[in-house]
Protein backbone atom coordinates (compact mmCIF):
# COMPACT_ATOMS: atom_id res chain seq x y z
CA UNK A 1 0.00 0.00 0.00
CA UNK A 2 2.88 2.36 0.75
CA UNK A 3 4.51 1.30 -2.59
CA UNK A 4 2.78 3.70 -5.28
CA UNK A 5 3.16 6.86 -3.06
CA UNK A 6 7.10 6.25 -2.84
CA UNK A 7 7.04 5.22 -6.42
CA UNK A 8 5.64 8.49 -7.60
CA UNK A 9 7.78 10.55 -4.65
CA UNK A 10 11.09 9.09 -6.36
CA UNK A 11 9.30 9.63 -10.02
CA UNK A 12 8.93 13.40 -9.22
CA UNK A 13 12.38 13.62 -7.77
CA UNK A 14 14.02 12.13 -10.95
CA UNK A 15 12.28 14.42 -13.01
CA UNK A 16 13.06 17.71 -11.10
CA UNK A 17 16.68 16.69 -11.02
CA UNK A 18 16.67 15.95 -14.39
CA UNK A 19 15.06 19.65 -15.30
CA UNK A 20 17.89 21.12 -13.09
CA UNK A 21 20.36 18.69 -14.90
CA UNK A 22 19.28 19.59 -18.64
CA UNK A 23 19.05 23.26 -17.96
CA UNK A 24 22.78 23.04 -16.53
CA UNK A 25 23.99 21.38 -19.08
CA UNK A 26 21.42 23.11 -21.89
CA UNK A 27 23.30 25.85 -23.20
CA UNK A 28 27.27 24.66 -22.77
CA UNK A 29 26.14 21.36 -24.31
CA UNK A 30 24.28 23.08 -27.42
CA UNK A 31 27.12 25.54 -28.31
CA UNK A 32 29.80 22.43 -27.83
CA UNK A 33 27.80 20.85 -30.74
CA UNK A 34 27.93 23.94 -32.76
CA UNK A 35 31.14 23.57 -33.08
CA UNK A 36 31.02 19.82 -35.00
CA UNK A 37 28.36 21.34 -37.57
CA UNK A 38 28.58 22.75 -40.98
CA UNK A 39 27.98 26.54 -42.05
CA UNK A 40 25.29 25.44 -44.20
CA UNK A 41 23.61 23.56 -41.16
CA UNK A 42 23.96 26.33 -38.69
CA UNK A 43 21.80 28.51 -40.90
CA UNK A 44 19.63 25.93 -41.81
CA UNK A 45 16.08 26.14 -40.74
CA UNK A 46 14.40 23.97 -39.07
CA UNK A 47 17.19 23.56 -36.80
CA UNK A 48 18.99 19.96 -36.54
CA UNK A 49 19.74 19.08 -33.41
CA UNK A 50 22.72 16.27 -33.69
CA UNK A 51 25.15 17.27 -36.41
CA UNK A 52 24.75 16.09 -39.41
CA UNK A 53 28.05 15.43 -40.86
CA UNK A 54 30.43 15.76 -37.81
CA UNK A 55 33.51 17.74 -38.78
CA UNK A 56 36.30 19.07 -36.89
CA UNK A 57 37.16 22.26 -39.51
CA UNK A 58 36.52 24.16 -36.89
CA UNK A 59 39.13 23.27 -34.62
CA UNK A 60 41.39 22.80 -37.47
CA UNK A 61 40.73 26.07 -38.68
CA UNK A 62 41.48 28.12 -35.30
CA UNK A 63 44.77 26.15 -35.46
CA UNK A 64 46.17 26.36 -38.81
CA UNK A 65 47.11 30.29 -39.52
CA UNK A 66 43.50 30.69 -41.33
CA UNK A 67 42.00 33.90 -42.67
CA UNK A 68 38.57 34.38 -41.62
CA UNK A 69 36.54 37.33 -43.04
CA UNK A 70 40.06 39.19 -43.58
CA UNK A 71 41.19 38.25 -39.65
CA UNK A 72 44.20 35.83 -38.88
CA UNK A 73 43.26 33.30 -36.54
CA UNK A 74 45.92 32.39 -34.27
CA UNK A 75 44.78 30.27 -31.22
CA UNK A 76 48.05 28.44 -30.49
CA UNK A 77 49.11 31.85 -29.76
CA UNK A 78 46.39 33.18 -27.57
CA UNK A 79 46.70 30.14 -25.76
CA UNK A 80 50.21 29.98 -24.56
CA UNK A 81 49.71 33.95 -23.35
CA UNK A 82 46.72 32.50 -21.57
CA UNK A 83 48.35 29.75 -20.19
CA UNK A 84 51.56 31.54 -19.43
CA UNK A 85 49.61 34.96 -17.63
CA UNK A 86 47.40 32.35 -15.75
CA UNK A 87 50.56 29.95 -14.26
CA UNK A 88 52.99 32.80 -13.91
CA UNK A 89 50.61 35.01 -11.40
CA UNK A 90 48.96 31.42 -9.88
CA UNK A 91 52.70 30.64 -8.81
CA UNK A 92 53.45 34.90 -7.34
CA UNK A 93 49.63 34.40 -5.78
CA UNK A 94 50.32 30.88 -4.03
CA UNK A 95 54.22 31.84 -2.97
CA UNK A 96 53.50 35.90 -1.63
CA UNK A 97 50.26 34.57 0.00
CA UNK A 98 51.71 31.89 1.69
CA UNK A 99 54.24 34.18 3.41
CA UNK A 100 51.20 36.53 4.43
CA UNK A 101 49.31 33.96 5.25
CA UNK A 102 51.95 32.36 7.81
CA UNK A 103 52.34 35.57 9.31
CA UNK A 104 48.16 36.52 9.50
CA UNK A 105 48.64 32.96 11.03
CA UNK A 106 50.77 32.86 12.91
CA UNK A 107 52.59 36.09 14.27
CA UNK A 108 51.32 38.80 16.48
CA UNK A 109 51.47 42.30 14.99
CA UNK A 110 50.09 45.70 15.93
CA UNK A 111 46.76 45.83 13.13
CA UNK A 112 47.10 42.54 11.84
CA UNK A 113 42.96 41.59 11.79
CA UNK A 114 42.54 45.29 10.82
CA UNK A 115 45.13 44.58 7.78
CA UNK A 116 43.16 41.14 6.88
CA UNK A 117 40.05 42.53 7.15
CA UNK A 118 41.09 45.54 4.66
CA UNK A 119 42.48 43.48 2.27
CA UNK A 120 39.15 41.13 2.27
CA UNK A 121 37.12 43.87 1.47
CA UNK A 122 39.36 44.99 -1.10
CA UNK A 123 38.35 42.10 -3.07
CA UNK A 124 34.57 43.65 -3.33
CA UNK A 125 35.82 46.53 -5.20
CA UNK A 126 37.94 45.00 -8.10
CA UNK A 127 35.42 45.95 -10.84
CA UNK A 128 34.44 48.21 -13.78
CA UNK A 129 35.25 51.01 -11.50
CA UNK A 130 38.46 50.31 -11.27
CA UNK A 131 38.93 49.90 -15.22
CA UNK A 132 39.71 53.30 -16.52
CA UNK A 133 42.57 54.58 -13.43
CA UNK A 134 44.12 50.72 -13.89
CA UNK A 135 44.71 51.76 -17.66
CA UNK A 136 46.12 55.36 -16.38
CA UNK A 137 48.30 53.54 -14.40
CA UNK A 138 49.78 50.75 -16.74
CA UNK A 139 49.88 53.63 -19.17
CA UNK A 140 51.80 55.42 -17.02
CA UNK A 141 54.62 52.42 -15.92
CA UNK A 142 55.02 51.50 -19.24
CA UNK A 143 53.02 48.09 -18.68
CA UNK A 144 50.18 48.50 -21.05
CA UNK A 145 50.21 46.37 -24.15
CA UNK A 146 52.19 43.60 -21.92
CA UNK A 147 51.56 39.99 -20.50
CA UNK A 148 53.77 41.03 -17.55
CA UNK A 149 51.38 43.93 -16.91
CA UNK A 150 48.44 41.44 -16.41
CA UNK A 151 50.67 38.76 -14.72
CA UNK A 152 51.16 42.02 -11.75
CA UNK A 153 47.45 43.11 -11.71
CA UNK A 154 46.21 39.31 -11.68
CA UNK A 155 48.49 38.91 -8.93
CA UNK A 156 47.51 41.75 -6.68
CA UNK A 157 43.71 41.01 -7.64
CA UNK A 158 44.16 37.32 -5.96
CA UNK A 159 46.14 37.55 -3.56
CA UNK A 160 43.64 38.83 -0.58
CA UNK A 161 41.61 35.81 -1.23
CA UNK A 162 44.77 33.03 -1.36
CA UNK A 163 46.39 34.91 1.53
CA UNK A 164 42.94 34.44 3.54
CA UNK A 165 42.47 30.90 2.55
CA UNK A 166 46.31 29.93 3.28
CA UNK A 167 45.71 31.79 6.77
CA UNK A 168 42.46 29.74 7.54
CA UNK A 169 44.34 27.05 6.96
CA UNK A 170 47.75 27.38 9.00
CA UNK A 171 45.15 28.11 11.63
CA UNK A 172 44.35 24.51 12.06
CA UNK A 173 47.43 23.04 12.43
CA UNK A 174 48.63 23.04 15.81
CA UNK A 175 51.32 24.94 17.09
CA UNK A 176 53.50 22.40 19.11
CA UNK A 177 54.39 20.72 16.13
CA UNK A 178 56.04 24.03 14.91
CA UNK A 179 57.17 24.99 18.80
CA UNK A 180 59.04 21.73 18.83
CA UNK A 181 61.03 22.03 15.70
CA UNK A 182 61.99 25.20 17.07
CA UNK A 183 63.10 23.87 19.92
CA UNK A 184 65.28 21.33 18.13
CA UNK A 185 67.12 24.17 16.81
CA UNK A 186 65.00 24.75 13.44
CA UNK A 187 64.88 28.75 12.45
CA UNK A 188 60.97 29.91 12.33
CA UNK A 189 61.23 29.96 8.62
CA UNK A 190 62.80 26.13 8.44
CA UNK A 191 60.32 25.20 10.77
CA UNK A 192 57.44 27.23 8.23
CA UNK A 193 59.05 25.52 4.94
CA UNK A 194 59.67 21.48 6.31
CA UNK A 195 57.07 21.37 9.05
CA UNK A 196 53.90 23.73 8.98
CA UNK A 197 53.40 23.91 4.78
CA UNK A 198 53.57 20.59 4.05
CA UNK A 199 50.57 20.07 6.20
CA UNK A 200 48.92 23.11 4.57
CA UNK A 201 49.43 21.38 0.75
CA UNK A 202 45.42 21.09 0.25
CA UNK A 203 44.80 25.21 1.12
CA UNK A 204 47.98 25.71 -1.42
CA UNK A 205 45.74 23.73 -3.70
CA UNK A 206 43.01 25.15 -3.27
CA UNK A 207 44.37 29.05 -3.81
CA UNK A 208 46.26 28.02 -6.79
CA UNK A 209 42.94 26.23 -8.30
CA UNK A 210 41.02 29.16 -8.23
CA UNK A 211 43.62 31.76 -8.83
CA UNK A 212 44.28 29.83 -12.53
CA UNK A 213 40.42 29.29 -12.91
CA UNK A 214 40.35 33.61 -12.28
CA UNK A 215 43.53 34.52 -14.56
CA UNK A 216 42.23 32.36 -17.16
CA UNK A 217 38.38 33.63 -17.18
CA UNK A 218 39.83 37.20 -16.83
CA UNK A 219 38.67 39.46 -19.81
CA UNK A 220 37.87 43.14 -18.86
CA UNK A 221 41.08 44.38 -17.78
CA UNK A 222 42.75 41.85 -20.11
CA UNK A 223 40.45 43.61 -22.91
CA UNK A 224 41.75 47.28 -21.98
CA UNK A 225 45.59 46.32 -21.53
CA UNK A 226 46.27 43.94 -24.78
CA UNK A 227 46.09 45.72 -27.89
CA UNK A 228 48.75 43.85 -29.91
CA UNK A 229 47.61 40.75 -31.57
CA UNK A 230 50.80 38.71 -30.65
CA UNK A 231 49.93 39.58 -26.33
CA UNK A 232 46.26 38.78 -26.61
CA UNK A 233 44.55 36.18 -24.79
CA UNK A 234 41.83 33.14 -25.57
CA UNK A 235 38.96 35.36 -23.48
CA UNK A 236 39.55 38.09 -25.98
CA UNK A 237 40.03 36.06 -28.80
CA UNK A 238 36.91 34.62 -28.14
CA UNK A 239 35.05 37.92 -27.25
CA UNK A 240 36.17 39.00 -30.62
CA UNK A 241 34.00 36.86 -32.73
CA UNK A 242 30.98 38.49 -31.48
CA UNK A 243 32.03 41.48 -34.24
CA UNK A 244 33.60 38.71 -36.69
CA UNK A 245 30.95 36.19 -36.77
CA UNK A 246 27.19 36.58 -36.60
CA UNK A 247 26.50 33.06 -38.13
CA UNK A 248 29.58 31.05 -38.16
CA UNK A 249 29.26 29.58 -34.57
CA UNK A 250 31.23 26.88 -35.38
CA UNK A 251 34.26 28.63 -34.97
CA UNK A 252 32.85 30.25 -31.82
CA UNK A 253 31.94 26.65 -30.55
CA UNK A 254 35.23 25.48 -31.33
CA UNK A 255 37.14 28.64 -29.82
CA UNK A 256 34.41 28.43 -26.53
CA UNK A 257 35.53 24.46 -25.98
CA UNK A 258 38.93 25.23 -25.93
CA UNK A 259 38.37 28.12 -23.34
CA UNK A 260 36.32 25.99 -21.00
CA UNK A 261 38.34 23.24 -20.98
CA UNK A 262 41.29 23.79 -18.87
CA UNK A 263 38.49 25.43 -16.35
CA UNK A 264 36.25 22.16 -16.71
CA UNK A 265 39.31 19.60 -16.25
CA UNK A 266 40.39 21.80 -13.16
CA UNK A 267 36.34 21.68 -11.64
CA UNK A 268 36.10 17.68 -12.65
CA UNK A 269 39.47 16.65 -11.74
CA UNK A 270 39.85 19.04 -8.06
CA UNK A 271 36.18 19.01 -7.18
CA UNK A 272 37.02 18.20 -3.51
CA UNK A 273 39.83 21.45 -3.30
CA UNK A 274 36.95 23.89 -5.16
CA UNK A 275 34.11 23.01 -3.29
CA UNK A 276 36.03 24.29 0.28
CA UNK A 277 37.31 27.05 -1.55
CA UNK A 278 34.21 28.42 -3.18
CA UNK A 279 32.06 27.44 0.24
CA UNK A 280 35.10 29.54 2.00
CA UNK A 281 34.97 32.54 -0.34
CA UNK A 282 31.70 32.53 -0.47
CA UNK A 283 30.95 33.97 3.78
CA UNK A 284 33.92 36.36 3.25
CA UNK A 285 32.42 37.59 -0.73
CA UNK B 1 63.71 40.37 21.24
CA UNK B 2 62.20 37.26 19.37
CA UNK B 3 59.02 39.11 19.79
CA UNK B 4 60.50 42.56 17.79
CA UNK B 5 62.00 39.82 15.64
CA UNK B 6 58.31 38.32 14.94
CA UNK B 7 57.20 41.75 14.06
CA UNK B 8 59.44 42.74 11.40
CA UNK B 9 59.59 39.29 10.33
CA UNK B 10 55.58 39.45 9.82
CA UNK B 11 55.73 42.63 8.06
CA UNK B 12 57.98 41.75 5.96
CA UNK B 13 56.21 38.86 4.87
CA UNK B 14 53.33 40.66 4.58
CA UNK B 15 54.91 43.54 2.74
CA UNK B 16 54.18 42.29 -1.18
CA UNK B 17 50.44 41.33 -0.46
CA UNK B 18 50.00 45.00 1.22
CA UNK B 19 52.12 46.91 -1.77
CA UNK B 20 50.30 45.18 -4.60
CA UNK B 21 46.89 45.71 -3.22
CA UNK B 22 47.62 49.52 -2.63
CA UNK B 23 49.07 49.81 -6.02
CA UNK B 24 46.75 48.49 -7.89
CA UNK B 25 43.39 48.43 -6.03
CA UNK B 26 43.79 51.26 -3.55
CA UNK B 27 45.80 53.73 -5.74
CA UNK B 28 43.78 53.47 -9.00
CA UNK B 29 40.52 54.17 -6.21
CA UNK B 30 41.87 56.95 -5.05
CA UNK B 31 43.18 57.79 -9.19
CA UNK B 32 39.59 57.38 -10.36
CA UNK B 33 38.26 60.14 -7.25
CA UNK B 34 40.60 62.63 -7.89
CA UNK B 35 40.06 62.48 -11.93
CA UNK B 36 36.11 62.57 -11.29
CA UNK B 37 36.56 65.79 -9.79
CA UNK B 38 39.25 67.13 -12.60
CA UNK B 39 38.20 69.07 -16.04
CA UNK B 40 39.37 67.07 -18.66
CA UNK B 41 39.16 68.75 -22.23
CA UNK B 42 40.58 66.39 -25.32
CA UNK B 43 41.97 63.85 -22.59
CA UNK B 44 44.08 67.30 -21.03
CA UNK B 45 43.57 67.61 -17.31
CA UNK B 46 42.96 71.54 -16.86
CA UNK B 47 42.10 72.34 -13.14
CA UNK B 48 41.19 70.25 -10.37
CA UNK B 49 38.23 71.01 -7.97
CA UNK B 50 34.93 71.13 -9.97
CA UNK B 51 32.07 68.84 -10.05
CA UNK B 52 31.36 69.42 -13.90
CA UNK B 53 32.36 65.67 -14.55
CA UNK B 54 28.94 64.71 -12.52
CA UNK B 55 26.89 67.48 -14.22
CA UNK B 56 28.04 66.25 -17.50
CA UNK B 57 27.01 62.90 -16.55
CA UNK B 58 23.56 63.69 -14.92
CA UNK B 59 22.48 65.78 -17.88
CA UNK B 60 23.23 62.68 -20.46
CA UNK B 61 19.74 61.85 -21.23
CA UNK B 62 21.21 57.89 -21.32
CA UNK B 63 22.10 58.30 -17.70
CA UNK B 64 18.83 58.35 -15.62
CA UNK B 65 18.01 55.00 -18.62
CA UNK B 66 21.36 53.53 -17.14
CA UNK B 67 20.54 53.74 -13.69
CA UNK B 68 17.12 52.34 -14.16
CA UNK B 69 18.35 49.27 -16.59
CA UNK B 70 21.40 48.78 -13.38
CA UNK B 71 18.44 48.43 -10.50
CA UNK B 72 16.92 46.25 -12.93
CA UNK B 73 19.97 44.49 -13.26
CA UNK B 74 21.04 44.26 -9.52
CA UNK B 75 17.58 44.34 -7.51
CA UNK B 76 15.90 42.09 -9.90
CA UNK B 77 18.98 39.82 -10.39
CA UNK B 78 19.72 39.46 -6.71
CA UNK B 79 15.90 38.54 -5.70
CA UNK B 80 15.61 36.19 -8.85
CA UNK B 81 18.71 34.35 -8.09
CA UNK B 82 17.85 34.17 -4.09
CA UNK B 83 14.17 32.87 -4.97
CA UNK B 84 15.64 30.40 -7.68
CA UNK B 85 18.26 29.22 -5.44
CA UNK B 86 16.18 29.02 -2.41
CA UNK B 87 13.91 26.67 -4.54
CA UNK B 88 17.08 24.49 -5.64
CA UNK B 89 18.38 24.84 -2.46
CA UNK B 90 15.67 23.19 -0.81
CA UNK B 91 15.52 20.50 -3.78
CA UNK B 92 19.22 19.72 -3.32
CA UNK B 93 19.12 19.21 0.42
CA UNK B 94 17.09 16.13 -0.12
CA UNK B 95 18.52 12.88 1.06
CA UNK B 96 19.21 11.26 -2.41
CA UNK B 97 22.49 10.05 -4.36
CA UNK B 98 20.66 11.50 -7.40
CA UNK B 99 21.02 15.27 -5.51
CA UNK B 100 24.27 14.73 -4.42
CA UNK B 101 25.41 14.32 -7.75
CA UNK B 102 23.94 17.33 -8.69
CA UNK B 103 25.23 19.14 -5.87
CA UNK B 104 28.54 18.94 -7.73
CA UNK B 105 27.24 19.64 -11.04
CA UNK B 106 25.18 22.56 -10.41
CA UNK B 107 28.58 24.33 -10.17
CA UNK B 108 30.04 24.34 -13.45
CA UNK B 109 27.75 27.81 -14.64
CA UNK B 110 29.70 29.30 -12.34
CA UNK B 111 33.11 27.75 -12.97
CA UNK B 112 32.95 28.78 -16.86
CA UNK B 113 34.63 31.70 -18.34
CA UNK B 114 31.70 34.65 -18.40
CA UNK B 115 32.54 34.94 -21.56
CA UNK B 116 31.94 31.46 -22.71
CA UNK B 117 28.80 31.98 -20.80
CA UNK B 118 27.80 35.23 -23.23
CA UNK B 119 28.43 33.12 -26.14
CA UNK B 120 26.22 29.86 -24.85
CA UNK B 121 23.30 32.25 -24.88
CA UNK B 122 23.93 34.35 -27.79
CA UNK B 123 23.79 31.17 -29.74
CA UNK B 124 20.77 29.66 -27.94
CA UNK B 125 19.04 33.27 -28.20
CA UNK B 126 20.46 34.01 -31.91
CA UNK B 127 17.44 36.13 -33.50
CA UNK B 128 17.25 34.07 -36.63
CA UNK B 129 18.26 30.27 -35.70
CA UNK B 130 18.62 30.67 -32.02
CA UNK B 131 17.46 27.34 -30.23
CA UNK B 132 14.79 29.39 -28.23
CA UNK B 133 13.28 31.62 -30.50
CA UNK B 134 12.72 28.58 -33.02
CA UNK B 135 10.98 25.96 -30.57
CA UNK B 136 8.56 28.86 -29.32
CA UNK B 137 7.39 29.58 -32.73
CA UNK B 138 7.37 26.23 -34.06
CA UNK B 139 5.35 25.16 -30.78
CA UNK B 140 2.90 27.35 -31.57
CA UNK B 141 3.67 29.55 -28.82
CA UNK B 142 4.75 33.00 -30.66
CA UNK B 143 3.73 33.84 -33.58
CA UNK B 144 6.84 34.91 -34.84
CA UNK B 145 10.59 34.26 -34.07
CA UNK B 146 11.01 36.81 -30.94
CA UNK B 147 14.53 38.72 -31.49
CA UNK B 148 15.05 38.32 -27.24
CA UNK B 149 18.13 40.45 -27.38
CA UNK B 150 17.07 42.47 -30.48
CA UNK B 151 13.91 44.10 -28.42
CA UNK B 152 14.36 47.17 -26.00
CA UNK B 153 11.49 45.85 -24.16
CA UNK B 154 12.67 42.14 -23.66
CA UNK B 155 17.00 42.73 -23.43
CA UNK B 156 17.34 43.54 -20.19
CA UNK B 157 14.93 40.74 -18.72
CA UNK B 158 16.58 38.45 -20.86
CA UNK B 159 19.80 39.74 -19.32
CA UNK B 160 18.67 38.88 -16.18
CA UNK B 161 17.84 35.25 -17.31
CA UNK B 162 21.23 34.50 -18.23
CA UNK B 163 22.12 36.21 -14.98
CA UNK B 164 20.42 33.42 -13.06
CA UNK B 165 21.82 30.64 -14.92
CA UNK B 166 25.14 31.70 -14.03
CA UNK B 167 24.70 33.02 -10.44
CA UNK B 168 21.90 31.00 -9.06
CA UNK B 169 23.98 28.01 -8.39
CA UNK B 170 26.51 29.18 -5.28
CA UNK B 171 23.41 30.65 -3.90
CA UNK B 172 21.31 27.20 -3.73
CA UNK B 173 24.57 25.60 -2.89
CA UNK B 174 25.04 27.77 0.19
CA UNK B 175 21.29 27.67 0.82
CA UNK B 176 21.41 24.01 0.71
CA UNK B 177 24.45 23.58 3.30
CA UNK B 178 22.43 25.82 5.19
CA UNK B 179 19.06 23.70 5.13
CA UNK B 180 21.25 20.67 5.66
CA UNK B 181 22.49 21.50 9.34
CA UNK B 182 18.70 22.75 10.83
CA UNK B 183 18.39 20.06 13.32
CA UNK B 184 16.09 17.29 12.40
CA UNK B 185 14.49 17.14 15.91
CA UNK B 186 13.15 20.50 15.42
CA UNK B 187 11.65 19.44 11.90
CA UNK B 188 10.38 16.05 13.51
CA UNK B 189 9.17 18.36 16.60
CA UNK B 190 6.82 20.29 14.21
CA UNK B 191 5.49 17.38 12.26
CA UNK B 192 4.58 16.09 15.15
CA UNK B 193 2.58 18.76 16.21
CA UNK B 194 0.66 18.07 12.82
CA UNK B 195 2.80 21.04 10.98
CA UNK B 196 2.37 20.46 6.68
CA UNK B 197 5.42 20.35 4.30
CA UNK B 198 5.11 24.09 3.90
CA UNK B 199 4.41 24.96 7.68
CA UNK B 200 7.38 23.13 8.87
CA UNK B 201 9.44 24.49 5.92
CA UNK B 202 8.36 28.21 6.48
CA UNK B 203 7.99 28.14 10.22
CA UNK B 204 11.17 26.22 11.14
CA UNK B 205 13.40 25.49 8.30
CA UNK B 206 13.06 29.51 7.18
CA UNK B 207 13.75 30.95 10.37
CA UNK B 208 16.72 28.19 11.18
CA UNK B 209 18.50 29.87 7.48
CA UNK B 210 17.17 33.55 7.81
CA UNK B 211 21.22 34.59 8.69
CA UNK B 212 22.48 32.46 5.51
CA UNK B 213 19.27 34.18 3.04
CA UNK B 214 20.35 37.64 4.52
CA UNK B 215 24.10 36.89 4.00
CA UNK B 216 23.91 35.59 0.30
CA UNK B 217 21.46 38.07 -0.98
CA UNK B 218 23.67 41.18 0.16
CA UNK B 219 26.34 38.80 -1.70
CA UNK B 220 24.97 38.30 -4.86
CA UNK B 221 25.07 42.18 -4.98
CA UNK B 222 28.32 42.48 -5.11
CA UNK B 223 28.66 39.62 -7.15
CA UNK B 224 25.85 40.89 -10.04
CA UNK B 225 27.63 44.89 -9.53
CA UNK B 226 30.71 43.23 -10.49
CA UNK B 227 29.46 41.62 -13.38
CA UNK B 228 30.71 43.13 -16.93
CA UNK B 229 31.61 40.75 -19.28
CA UNK B 230 28.58 38.73 -19.40
CA UNK B 231 26.54 41.93 -20.64
CA UNK B 232 28.83 43.53 -22.72
CA UNK B 233 29.67 40.55 -25.29
CA UNK B 234 26.14 39.53 -25.11
CA UNK B 235 24.70 43.07 -26.10
CA UNK B 236 27.46 45.35 -25.31
CA UNK B 237 24.65 47.74 -24.25
CA UNK B 238 22.33 47.81 -27.17
CA UNK B 239 19.88 47.91 -28.53
CA UNK B 240 20.45 51.87 -28.45
CA UNK B 241 21.35 51.64 -24.91
CA UNK B 242 18.40 49.38 -23.43
CA UNK B 243 20.62 47.34 -21.52
CA UNK B 244 23.25 49.80 -20.96
CA UNK B 245 24.11 49.69 -17.04
CA UNK B 246 26.55 51.09 -14.84
CA UNK B 247 29.69 48.69 -16.15
CA UNK B 248 29.56 48.48 -19.56
CA UNK B 249 28.78 52.40 -19.45
CA UNK B 250 32.22 52.95 -17.71
CA UNK B 251 33.50 50.87 -20.45
CA UNK B 252 31.75 52.72 -23.21
CA UNK B 253 32.89 56.15 -22.10
CA UNK B 254 36.11 55.47 -21.13
CA UNK B 255 37.52 53.06 -24.38
CA UNK B 256 35.39 54.06 -27.03
CA UNK B 257 34.27 57.16 -26.80
CA UNK B 258 37.32 58.67 -24.64
CA UNK B 259 34.99 60.47 -21.90
CA UNK B 260 37.16 59.91 -19.24
CA UNK B 261 35.39 62.58 -17.05
CA UNK B 262 32.04 61.28 -17.22
CA UNK B 263 33.49 57.82 -17.15
CA UNK B 264 35.10 58.50 -14.08
CA UNK B 265 32.04 60.41 -12.73
CA UNK B 266 30.17 57.11 -13.01
CA UNK B 267 33.14 55.06 -11.82
CA UNK B 268 32.74 56.95 -8.57
CA UNK B 269 28.81 56.16 -8.04
CA UNK B 270 29.24 52.82 -8.82
CA UNK B 271 32.41 52.37 -6.15
CA UNK B 272 30.21 54.73 -3.43
CA UNK B 273 26.90 51.67 -4.26
CA UNK B 274 29.57 49.04 -3.86
CA UNK B 275 30.74 51.25 -0.45
CA UNK B 276 27.17 50.80 0.51
CA UNK B 277 26.09 47.12 0.10
CA UNK B 278 29.82 45.96 0.98
CA UNK B 279 29.25 48.19 4.24
CA UNK B 280 25.71 46.65 4.97
CA UNK B 281 27.14 43.08 4.28
CA UNK B 282 29.92 44.21 7.09
CA UNK B 283 27.15 44.96 9.26
CA UNK B 284 25.00 41.60 9.12
CA UNK B 285 28.51 39.61 9.19
CA UNK B 286 29.43 41.69 12.02
CA UNK B 287 29.08 38.82 14.53
CA UNK B 288 31.31 37.03 12.17
CA UNK B 289 33.85 39.31 11.71
CA UNK B 290 34.26 40.01 15.62
CA UNK B 291 34.73 35.90 15.94
CA UNK B 292 37.53 35.80 13.54
CA UNK B 293 39.47 38.66 15.16
CA UNK B 294 39.09 36.69 18.42
CA UNK B 295 41.65 33.85 16.84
Amino acid sequence: MNETPRTLYWLALSLVGLVIAIYILFPIFWLFLASFKTQAELAALPISFWPEAPTLDAYKALFSPTHQKGQLLDWPRLIGNSFFIAISSTILVVFFGTLAGYAFARLHFPGRDLILGGLLISRMFQGAALLLPTYRLMSMIGLQDSPIGLVLLYSAFGLPFATWIIASSLREIPRELEESAMMDGASRLQSMALVVLPLATPALITAAMWHFVGAWSEFAFASILLESNENKTVTIGLASFVELFTLEFQFVGAAATIVALPIMLVFFFGQRYFTRGLLAGAVKG
Amino acid sequence: MTMQNDRLLAYFMILPVVAAVLAFVIGPTYNVGTLSLTKIVMGQERGFGTFSNFTALTSDPVFWLVMKNTAIWILGGTLMCVLVGLGVGTFLAIDSRMTTGLRALILLPWVLPDVVTAMAWKWMLHGQVGIIGQTLESTGLTEETISFLGDPKLVMWTLVVVLIWRKMPLVALILCAAIRSVPDDQIEAARMDGATAFERFRFVVIPNIAFSLTAVTVISMIWITAEFALPWIMTGGGPANASQIMATYIYQQSFEFFNWGVASAMSVINLVMLASIVGLYLYINRRSWASEGSK
